[in-house]
């Protein structure tokens, strides 16, 4: 009876572990459907080809197929105020983890299909001794 | 208008409107040949065409507005934009400098701007 209830104890620890690790590595990788309903905001300045940012002027980034990892920490950052802009820092405010995650993931799925990254990295491989 | 009146004052105001223009093409005014060869040091991180980062979380260079690099590069300079790795390179960077490494990764194929649909 003690073996049996250890037996169960041990399945249970184990289904939450499994749980709990589906649920971290699904937010470490948003959904890009959720990610593109959040980011309609988003286009209003980077979806407008030149729009300018002003005082300072320059033109407002762009960031279709820009790395996951740093759409994240760009936007934490913002919305944590470490790093500043008066619009993003509000914008980000705004924005749970998930949402974070979800737009990352809509933002990487914008990449060229022939994004020149897998070109530069097999020249990488290729030429690895 | 008053310049038809005063030549003069038209002179002045041509001089100043081609001066303007001069500024403002001397903003624009990288040359991305240089901007590669001082790269070598930016590659390590963001590869050659700015598309291959060592980490996720550095971003992607290739494509990306010729201005935005610059404003970024001199807010990481200026210490607006903190970052303990791109404030030691960047400290190093004079305008020029900054000019050319905008105008080499600006040029390259990669980042596309979010499509309204």
């Amino acid at each position: 009876m003690f073996t049996s209830t250890m037996r169960s104890l041990f399945s249970a620890l184990c289904f939450l572990a499994a749980a709990w690790l589906a649920s971290a590595a699904a937010a470490q990788q948003g959904d890009p459907d959720k990610g593109k309903v959040i980011a309609y905001t988003c286009n209003g300045c980077h979806g407008i080809p030149f729009q300018q940012n002003v005082y300072p002027t320059y033109s407002v980034p762009r960031i279709g197929g820009q790395n996951y990892g740093y759409i994240v920490s760009s936007l934490q950052a913002y919305r944590e105020g470490t790093r500043k802009h008066a619009t993003m820092n509000a914008q980000a405010h705004t924005l749970s983890d998930e949402d974070i995650h979800d737009v990352a993931a809509y933002f990487v799925s914008l990449a060229p299909e022939d994004a020149p990254s897998e070109g530069a990295e097999n020249a990488a491989e290729g030429s690895a001794p | 208008m008053i310049s038809t009146h005063h030549p003069r004052t038209m002179l002045t105001t041509l001089a100043f409107l081609l001066a303007l223009l001069g500024a403002h093409s001397a903003a624009a005014a990288g040359n991305p040949q240089r901007g590669l060869e001082k790269s070598t040091v930016c590659q390590s991180c963001h590869g050659v065409d700015g598309n291959l980062s060592l980490q996720d979380d550095y971003p992607k260079l290739g494509g990306q507005h010729y201005d935005y690099l610059v404003h970024a590069l001199k807010a990481y300079r200026s210490g607006d934009r903190e970052n303990a790795i791109m404030a030691g390179f960047a400290s190093g960077l004079s305008d020029q400098d900054i000019e050319d490494l905008a105008a080499w990764y600006a040029s390259q194929d990669g980042l596309v701007d979010l499509s309204v649909d």
